[in-house]
């Protein structure tokens, strides 16, 4: 049992820095299927986290939380992201509107800001700043991969990105809501996914190729 | 039992449509599970209007508001599917674009309207809007144009993102309740957020915090400047029928969230910081659309501009609170849904016939299409707010209140919009409808069905316009009273 | 204390070539060739000092001159560097600031000499060093001054003794990114892929093996063996700052065996993991070297002002 403890006192210690980390390597990707797999690293330091926190608060709700979030967020998305990468048959790269080392920065300076967004706030909630800011990194890394990548499926993971901040923010806060409202929000981001998917491929039918700041016929 | 109706027939009547194979029997069977659907939800009004709130298990509920919104959907729905018999005839065969595919989706999407409108539970609520957004994408993209599917994806992404701030927002209302005393398990119920709002007082931070993220995020989906972006292209590139359902319906289903929030943090904190915040966005809605409705060429985005722009008065009325506040956006938000209604329609008939949206090619429309053009005139002198139509009588409401209150910059701002929408309207119709039609088309006589749905558009606007009637005028008094 | 410190200088000077020649193995068995013995490089160095040392014609003094002063330099450099317990024979307050410095010496001279030389490969050289330098020393610096920053102290010594007490569970976000940037400055000031390739033979492809293309006879030698020796300085510094358990407390003979064997199985995994990189991705071309040098910058600064977020 003193293992476990050890190992789930470490986890939530550590887990804003792993956090930190995928972000900057996001940043720095260069092909999709790095992407893909760094999101499913992200996800999997959430479920330890989560799964960190139910053993702390001895709460059921939460594992059942943790194990939604392993099937859906580490194994199924990922797994459909790969298929729909296998099945485009496009080339892999994230065509960027930055340099790797821009990214870097640009993520390094959200990083920053999100610590700086979390200090007012520290006293009213209470909670674990590094775990609150690691949240808000996520979205607004998030929000950067979206605006700065050209490929669809970029834009996707990016959108995928910034829910799963919203999420860390949910847990870091009030540790879960009713277990009906988390399910039916696992189920919604599955259909998006599934959604997005649909809407790639017919992108790629219908222009030929894949790149979304190309998307510019209506305007004004 | 009575509100569970209104989920299921949609739900079986997507179901139905995969097992009818032949076009002809999918349509047959969508009017007849409309039709189901309109006995249902008038049930549905009748005994809410009865019984004053209904609860229904632990997730759904349905009090004044909520039949207020289900009369307007149910109108709304009603009218499009009907339209829509006619106008599918038009629409090339593909492997997706059959009647089966369109009336599944529409059913779908009827399913997730109705839950938002049922649900007891912000969680819910959350889930459902985020669920008209996916079940409508496919129907944006429709067509599968080039146009068409920019538009889906826009929709798609920029929706998707914007209703994951409203999720921010809940969660922080959520907290704020949490750590105000409610019960955890219950802290996400309507019902019990209003009457334990005044306990939330002191969390003022935390819920000043979660309205902002709120309203960005519901109001990417009503449309308001500057989260507007998607709204043009998804409205333009849609079936005809589908653009009234999302100018109509949805629009006013995202507002009807937000209506929902602003209600629990004005009873909490007070309603200066919410209400300053929709007239932001009204106000900046209104004068972004007005100008942009001038530079349109395309039809139905110069329609789509004008649904945010009307969007925007209602947030204004909601801003403005007071007497006449609130009843004149709701029922302006009705006005509206039935005028845009008939204009999205009047649009599919000039696509039908003259085969493009694009004003500036199409001239001789009233001596081409008498009746739509007749539509057509009805329309806009309603859109533009002129008596003795709906939309006078509710933008007459919100600024008597705006006068009342001495908030003399949003009056003016108004006339000014309505102004500036009234010129653009006039100039690109006029243009329309006079001159010779360069290529007569070869258009169809209006069908029977399509007549009779303009027919019933133009004159409950006129009878809203000229005298509101008592049952109605009850039941908009209650969908107030349900928010104060 | 003294014949200690002298020592661990010259353990690192010694086995640098020995480093080099365990990194080729393990790339060769990689890649599943059987490759040289890992005791090449002393033959090399030894064959070298004997063959003659020619000079270019155009050259002056500086060409010379050039490999002692680099030989000397980073010697110096490994005396600054903790090996097997908590000091190094030369230690000052601020002494990893004078370190990189020294390093900037050599690589400085290094260039010098090759354009000194005349050949048109020497100055292409030489410029792209320049560049590979210039920017890989703020993340150098700065990768140290924020450990530096946390340990509250200015002198190597010092941040090894303050590492050794800190519970190494806890992962703590300056080293996590300091280790990042320093591994990343560490590939391209060795001149390691994917910023410079050490095999090559295209010059088109060359930075500092175009450096070294006049150089012949022992100055060669003292050159080659230069590089080695910044190799094994930059790991041991690695290893001293970020991982430095193992490290002997006293002056006893079996802790110090102790610490020599930690040491040298640390600069075996640090080989591995070289010859895992160089394997598995292809260099770089030039124009992308800045980038790759401008993510371990951001790295380091982020680490500088994290030591004042994250507690």
């Amino acid at each position: 049992m003193h293992l476990v403890h050890f190992a789930a006192a470490r986890a939530l210690a550590s887990s804003a820095v792993f956090l930190f980390i995928t972000v900057l390597l996001m940043a720095t990707a260069k092909r999709i299927s790095t992407c893909i797999v760094l999101f499913s690293a992200q996800c999997a330091i959430i479920t330890a986290e989560i799964l960190a926190m139910a053993y702390v608060h001895k709460s059921p709700e939460a594992y059942a939380v943790a194990a939604l979030v392993l099937i859906v967020k580490v194994l199924a998305i990922p797994y459909a992201l790969f298929r729909i990468v296998k099945n485009l048959q496009a080339p892999g790269d994230i065509t960027a509107s930055t340099t790797a080392a821009q990214s870097v920065f640009i993520a390094a300076g959200l990083i920053l800001l999100s610590f700086f967004a979390v200090e007012p706030y520290s006293e009213t909630l209470r909670v674990d700043t590094d775990m609150l800011a690691a949240a808000i990194a996520l979205v607004l890394s998030g929000a950067f991969l979206m605006v700065s990548r050209k490929k669809a499926l970029a834009q996707v993971i990016g959108l995928l990105v910034l829910e799963n901040g919203i999420f860390l923010a949910a847990l870091t806060t009030t540790f879960g809501m009713p277990l009906v409202v988390e399910i039916g929000i696992f189920f919604d981001l599955l259909m998006g996914v599934f959604l997005m998917g649909l809407f790639v491929f017919r992108i790629r039918d219908t222009f030929e190729h894949l790149d979304v700041s190309k998307l510019r016929r209506l305007r004004g | 039992m009575t509100l569970l109706f209104p989920l299921l027939v949609p739900l079986l009547g997507a179901a139905m449509m995969l097992v009818c194979r032949r076009p002809a029997a999918a349509v047959r069977v969508a009017l007849a599970f409309g039709a189901l659907e309109v006995l249902a939800i008038g049930n549905a009004v009748w005994r809410i209007r009865a019984a004053g709130v209904l609860p229904a298990g632990r997730y759904l509920r349905a009090d004044g508001l909520t039949s207020f919104f289900l009369i307007n959907t149910g109108l709304i729905f009603a009218l499009v599917l009907v339209y829509s018999v006619g106008y599918l005839r038009h629409i090339a065969e593909g492997r997706f674009s059959s009647p089966r595919w369109f009336y599944g989706l529409m059913f779908l999407f009827l399913f997730t309207i109705m839950a938002v409108y049922l649900s007891s539970n912000l969680g819910l609520l959350w889930i459902f809007v985020e669920a008209t957004t996916l079940a409508s994408a496919l129907l944006v993209g429709f067509y599968n144009t080039e146009g068409a599917v920019e538009a889906g994806w826009k929709y798609l992404i920029v929706c998707t993102v914007g209703i994951a701030f409203a999720l921010f927002g809940t969660i922080v209302l959520y907290l704020a309740a949490v750590r105000g005393g409610v019960d955890p398990r219950s802290a996400l119920d309507w019902a019990v957020l209003m009457s334990a709002a005044p306990n939330l007082r002191g969390a003022q931070d935390l819920l000043k915090l979660a309205f902002v993220f709120v309203a960005i995020g519901y109001g990417t989906k009503i449309g308001f400047v500057p989260m507007h972006s998607w709204l043009p292209d998804a409205h333009a590139e849609a079936p005809s029928p589908i653009s009234a359902m999302l100018s109509a319906v949805l629009l006013n289903c995202a507002l009807y969230a937000l209506l929902r929030f602003d209600a629990i943090t004005s009873r909490a904190i007070g309603s200066g910081f919410s209400h300053t915040l929709l007239l932001l966005f009204g106000g900046l809605s209104v004068v972004v659309a007005g100008f942009l409705m001038i530079v349109q060429r395309d039809l139905k985005r110069l329609l789509a501009y004008s649904s945010i722009e009307h969007m925007g008065i209602a947030a204004l009325g909601i801003g403005l609170g007071g007497a006449f506040g609130l009843y004149g956006a709701l029922l302006h938000a009705f006005n509206h849904s039935i005028a845009k209604s008939l204009l999205f329609f009047t649009a599919g008939h000039v696509r039908e016939n003259f085969g493009t949206l694009r004003m500036e090619r199409i001239r001789g429309m009233g001596r081409a299409l008498p009746w739509s053009s007749g539509a057509l005139v009805i329309g806009s002198l309603a859109i533009v707010g002129l008596p003795p139509f709906g939309l006078f009588v509710s933008e007459f409401l919100i600024l008597t209140e705006a006068f009342s209150q001495a908030r003399y910059a949003v009056a003016v701002l108004l006339l000014a919009a309505l102004s500036l929408v009234f010129g653009a309207l006039l100039y690109h119709f006029q243009r329309m409808l006079a001159g010779d039609p360069e290529s007569a088309p070869a258009g169809p006589r209006l069908p029977a069905a399509d007549f009779a749905v303009m027919g019933v558009c133009a004159a409950c606007l006129f009878v809203l316009g000229l005298h509101i009637p008592g049952a109605f005028s009850s039941a908009l008094r209650a969908a107030v009273a349900v928010l104060q | 204390m003294i014949w200690l410190n002298v020592a661990q200088a010259l353990l690192l000077v010694a086995i640098a070539p020995l480093v080099r020649g365990v990194i080729a193995r393990l790339k060769a068995r990689i890649q599943n060739r059987r490759g040289a013995s890992v005791w090449r490089p002393y033959a090399d160095l030894a064959k070298l000092f004997r063959k003659e040392d020619l000079t270019p014609p155009s050259a002056s003094i500086v060409f010379r001159f050039a490999p002692m002063i680099v030989f000397a330099a980073t010697v110096t450099a490994a005396a600054f560097v903790p090996v097997v317990h908590g000091s190094a024979l030369l230690g000052a307050t601020g002494d990893f600031i004078l370190l990189v410095y020294l390093l900037a010496l050599s690589r400085f001279f290094l260039s010098l000499g090759a354009m000194d030389g005349g050949s048109s490969f020497g100055g292409m050289g030489a410029s792209r060093e320049a560049l590979v330098s210039a920017l890989a020393e703020v993340p150098l610096l700065l990768g140290l001054v924020a450990v530096a920053i946390l340990a509250r102290t200015a002198t190597l010594a010092g941040i090894v003794q303050w590492t050794v007490r800190q519970d190494f569970t806890q992962i703590s976000a300056v080293h996590a990114l300091a280790f990042a940037a320093l591994a990343l400055v560490a590939i391209a000031e060795t001149g390691r892929i994917p910023v410079d390739n050490p095999t090559t033979h295209l010059e088109l492809t060359m930075i500092h093996e175009a450096m070294v293309l006049e150089y012949s006879g022992p100055s060669l030698a003292l050159i080659e063996w230069a590089s080695a020796v910044k190799l094994s300085v930059l790991l041991a510094l690695l290893i001293a700052v970020f991982a430095p358990w193992g490290m002997a407390g006293g002056v006893s003979v079996p802790a110090l065996a102790l610490a020599t064997l930690a040491f040298l199985l640390k600069v075996f995994v640090l080989a591995l993991a070289i010859a895992v990189v160089e394997s598995s991705i292809a260099k770089l071309r030039m124009y992308l070297v800045p980038d790759f040098l401008g993510v371990a910058s951001a790295l380091a600064i982020l680490a500088v002002v994290f030591t004042a977020l994250m507690r």
